[in-house]
């Protein structure tokens, strides 16, 4: 009897076990779309067809909190539906995509299909098609299956007004053959990752508008002093150092942005100027732009978060490659040389261009958040 | 009359005989003055006190102590006990217990002092600012990284501040006796720091 009650208790414990197995693998199969905050709009189960993502037409209502009526004609294969004040026409198999308001066209990589005789869409048609009917950006993070949509903040610079023109100092650490930074089991140096990282964000630069200053442009020593009075001279109007990181545990992985704050987890005894003795070049330092910095650290933030599955801590502390640079700065750590899932991502020339991207969005919304609160500065001076 | 019994009878021979006859009985009188005094003093000093555990004229003794290091579980930097000999020179026990955290790495714990770093010397100035100068292997052996360098900084700060709460304000870390900006360039080390 006490045999036969065992055994109904693992058969139990195996059903849940195996309950919680395949509801966890239900949860993972979602894609998740979030607003410019990062704050999750809706959940949504996909289905993979061809190795490519679906979603049910249906759930396009929850995503968009608004009746979308999609209306999907089964002989024919079409699918109606209206969105963002535009009626979509859709046919099952086809790339092509009509607007019945101004008979425009569009043209979708991947066709909708009707999988189990239910009409779904492809993840494209978020990117693609989305950002052509409505005044929205749309980016999709495939290796996390999450959306972001953003209102359009492209900042295109007016050419005649020099006041707009900004310049971004990008600070690749380490370099040259004593300084290699960190490094991986792999042989993966620092060095070389944050050098690429930069040069990507100098590309990316061109799209968006702003000048880029590196403070090496190839594997050679620069001592702090020179990355500083490079920085100064230049005007910069934002400071962003690149490095990756290093632990004593190779459990520990992710990004990590740190802010300069003297005052921070570690403080300097008062009255005690770090570095330069009591040169009067003390007066220019980083702190004049502490509030500044960490604006720019949550906008960085926000956007990192949407590469990555850990949420990005900031941290404020004491540091000396950031401590005589004259305008808001940051460092960032890209990720852990010591952890072999962190060094085989940066190993990875698409992660390096991912990194770059996220970083030079952080750029330009900071600028357009910049850009609007002197608006409004100048605004009420006029008045 | 011979040469040595002309000599003998000379008044130089005379003056000098007596004045060395004369330092040998003031130095005999000297020390046995001094001897005298010894024998007063300690006739005079009070009574040894009985030997307590608390209370011991040995140099050393064993104490717990807590140390620092980084739980691999946790990832943060934790205390743990460690008994160790310390003596009762503040200066000397400082030594030994930032010796202690150089040289421990129980199971499930991994240090963050780099492998071979020595503490060379240890200071402390007026306005309780311990200045704790390393070898060159606290900098040179460093992995990087700014989380390794601020779990290295707060491994020795952690240490010294849990032992010596009220002695203890500041701390510099110095390399070869020279000031450092930072051990591998993110932290600032440039100044006596806390929490």
């Amino acid at each position: 009897m006490w045999l036969r009650r065992d055994k109904s208790i693992s058969v139990l414990i195996s059903t849940i076990f195996l309950f919680l197995i395949a509801h966890g693998a239900v949860l993972a199969a979602t894609v998740r779309f979030v607003d410019k905050e990062g704050n999750t709009l809706a959940e949504v189960e996909y289905t993979r067809y061809q190795q490519e993502v679906y979603i049910p037409v249906e759930e396009l209502n929850d995503i968009f909190k608004s009746d979308i009526s999609p209306l999907y004609n089964r002989p024919r294969k079409q699918l109606t539906i209206n969105l963002k004040e535009k009626e979509l026409v859709l046919l099952m198999g086809k790339t092509t995509v009509k607007n019945t308001e101004d008979n425009q066209t569009y043209t979708l990589s991947i066709p909708p299909r009707a999988i189990d005789g239910n009409p779904m869409l492809p993840i494209v048609f978020f990117t693609e098609i989305l950002p052509s009917i409505d005044d929205v950006d749309v980016l999709y993070n495939p290796n996390l299956q999450r959306i972001r949509f953003m209102p359009k903040t492209a900042w295109i610079p007016d050419p005649d007004d020099e006041t707009q023109e900004w310049t971004i100092v990008i600070d690749p650490g380490h370099g040259g053959q004593e300084d290699i930074g960190c490094k991986a089991q792999s042989g993966l140096l620092e060095k070389d990752v944050v050098l690429k990282v930069a040069r990507e964000i100098q590309k990316l630069s061109k799209q968006y508008g702003y000048k880029i200053h590196l403070t090496r442009e190839s594997d050679v020593e620069k001592t702090r002093i020179q990355r500083v009075q490079s920085s100064n001279r230049n005007r910069g109007d934002l400071f962003i150092s690149l490095h990756c990181n290093a632990s004593f545990s190779k459990k520990q992985n992710g990004m990590h942005i740190f802010i300069n704050n003297p005052n921070g987890l570690l403080r300097f005894r008062t009255m005690a100027m770090p570095s330069l003795g009591q040169n009067k070049l003390n007066l220019r330092t980083q702190s004049n732009f502490l509030t500044q910095s960490k604006e720019f650290g949550i906008v960085l933030q926000r956007e990192m978060n949407f590469i990555t599955e850990k949420p990005i801590p900031i941290t404020e502390l004491p540091l000396i490659t950031l401590e005589e640079i004259y305008m808001p700065a940051i460092l960032i750590e890209l990720g852990y040389l010591t952890n072999d899932n962190d060094a085989t991502l940066l190993s990875d020339r698409n992660h390096i261009r991912e990194l770059a991207t996220a970083i030079a969005r952080a750029i330009n919304t900071y600028r357009m958040k910049t850009s609007q609160s002197s608006d409004v500065t100048d605004a009420v001076q006029e008045d | 009359m011979s040469l040595v019994r002309r000599v003998l009878l000379s008044r130089l021979f005379l003056i000098w005989g007596f004045t060395l006859v004369a330092i040998i009985i003031s130095l005999a009188v000297t020390l046995l003055l001094i001897a005298k005094s010894k024998q007063t003093e300690i006739s005079q000093a009070p009574p040894k006190l009985p030997k307590t555990p608390n209370d011991s004229d040995e140099r050393h003794q064993t104490e717990q102590i807590n140390i620092f290091l980084l739980d691999t579980e946790s990832l943060e930097v934790k205390p743990i006990k460690v008994e160790v000999q310390l003596s009762r020179d503040p200066i000397d026990r400082l030594k030994s217990i930032v010796d202690t955290l150089t040289k421990e790495t129980p199971t499930n714990y991994r240090n963050p002092i780099p492998r071979g770093t020595v503490l060379n010397e240890a200071f402390i100035d007026t306005k309780k600012t311990v200045y704790l100068d390393f070898s060159h292997h606290l900098t040179s052996g460093h992995i990087g990284g700014t989380t390794a360098e601020y779990m290295t900084i707060s491994a020795i700060l952690k240490t010294v501040f849990d032992n010596f709460p009220d002695e203890i304000r500041y701390i510099q870390l110095l390399v070869d006796g020279q000031e450092i900006e930072a051990l591998t360039g993110h932290v600032n080390l440039s100044a006596p720091m806390q929490f």
